[in-house]
């Protein structure tokens, strides 16, 4: 059983120098906080403000590279967490074939939003993550945090 | 592509961290080690760079990681990677594939390409013009100054 996500926004975090995408159900009844590098942020944060660089950034290169072959992104899926690592993978349409490519959700996310694709998280990832950590993550988190997120 | 035989092949010879800057710097040389290019890349992607120099296979895919799967899956290889162009200190690339038999080129940063190009065990070309054109004046004052101990150290 898939639950489609959307992403609410991204974090930064100034304990740990990272970010944390924040991905919602359409209820927004179950939150899934992915903490991810600075340039996975930042490649998330392009294609959420839709902003096109001068230079296509890696992520723009996946989708190009996929537009070249005709391959088509069709969803990209959450689909384990363990040891606090969350796993998921990029499901593409090529020929009259589907595959699922593992992937770090922060890559998948990132190719996702650039080809309008759905994201999902399984059941069992919902499941598994409790928002309690983030929640005490952000009952910890000073206003002055927001927004400080120079390099 | 008529000019393909004029194309100098490069093999990257190292990563070096800028202290000055929250950069990486490439360094390719030519075979006969008589041309150096740097080309400054952003610390992701140098660290990419750096994992596919050193065979290091992370537990996750990476980003180029995750690219060079695509082609194991879909069945396109790249065939090489050149750097095209530099206007303005920035340089250009286009990655070459092949694919049902049909060669693609598609635009990319040489940090990207280099990064595909090191884990596909792809060429890594430039055109001479690049070479010519490269702003290598700096370079060997810059080098003199630092100390071979940045080499190497940097973390991921």
């Amino acid at each position: 059983m898939l639950n489609q996500m959307n992403v609410r926004g991204l974090l930064f975090d100034p304990y740990n120098n990272a970010y944390i995408v924040i991905l919602r159900d359409e209820q927004n009844s179950d939150m899934l906080p992915i903490w991810v590098g600075k340039s996975e942020a930042s490649a998330i944060s392009f294609a959420l403000e839709k902003i096109a660089p001068p230079r296509p950034m890696t992520h723009d290169l996946m989708k190009s590279i996929l537009d070249n072959v005709e391959a088509k992104v069709i969803s990209a899926v959450v689909t384990d967490l363990k040891d606090n690592t969350y796993f998921a993978k990029i499901h593409l349409l090529y020929g009259d074939s589907e595959y699922s490519i593992d992937s770090r959700p922060s890559d998948a996310i990132a190719v996702a939003l650039r080809t309008d694709a759905p994201i999902f998280a399984t059941e069992e990832v919902l499941r598994k993550q409790s928002s309690e950590e983030l929640e005490r993550w952000l009952e910890n988190l000073k206003p002055e945090d927001f927004g400080k997120s120079e390099s | 592509m008529s000019e393909q035989n004029n194309l100098i092949s490069l093999k990257v010879h190292g990563v070096l961290v800028d202290p000055n800057t929250d950069t990486q710097i490439v360094i390719l040389r030519d075979e006969r080690n008589s041309e150096v290019l740097p080309i400054w890349v952003g610390t992701a992607e140098g660290t990419s760079i750096r994992l596919a120099l050193e065979g290091v296979v992370p537990p996750r895919p990476m980003s180029h990681d995750l690219i060079q799967s695509f082609g194991e899956h879909l069945g396109f290889e790249v065939t090489s990677v050149v750097i095209t162009e530099v206007k303005n200190n920035t340089y250009y690339a286009s990655i070459h594939l092949t694919h049902n038999g049909l060669e693609r080129n598609v635009d990319s940063r040489p940090s990207d390409a280099i990064a595909l190009a090191l884990r596909t065990k792809s060429p890594i070309l430039v055109t001479p013009e690049v070479l010519e054109r490269r702003g290598g004046e700096n370079l060997d004052a810059w080098l003199a100054k630092l100390d071979p101990k940045s080499f190497g150290q940097q973390e991921a």
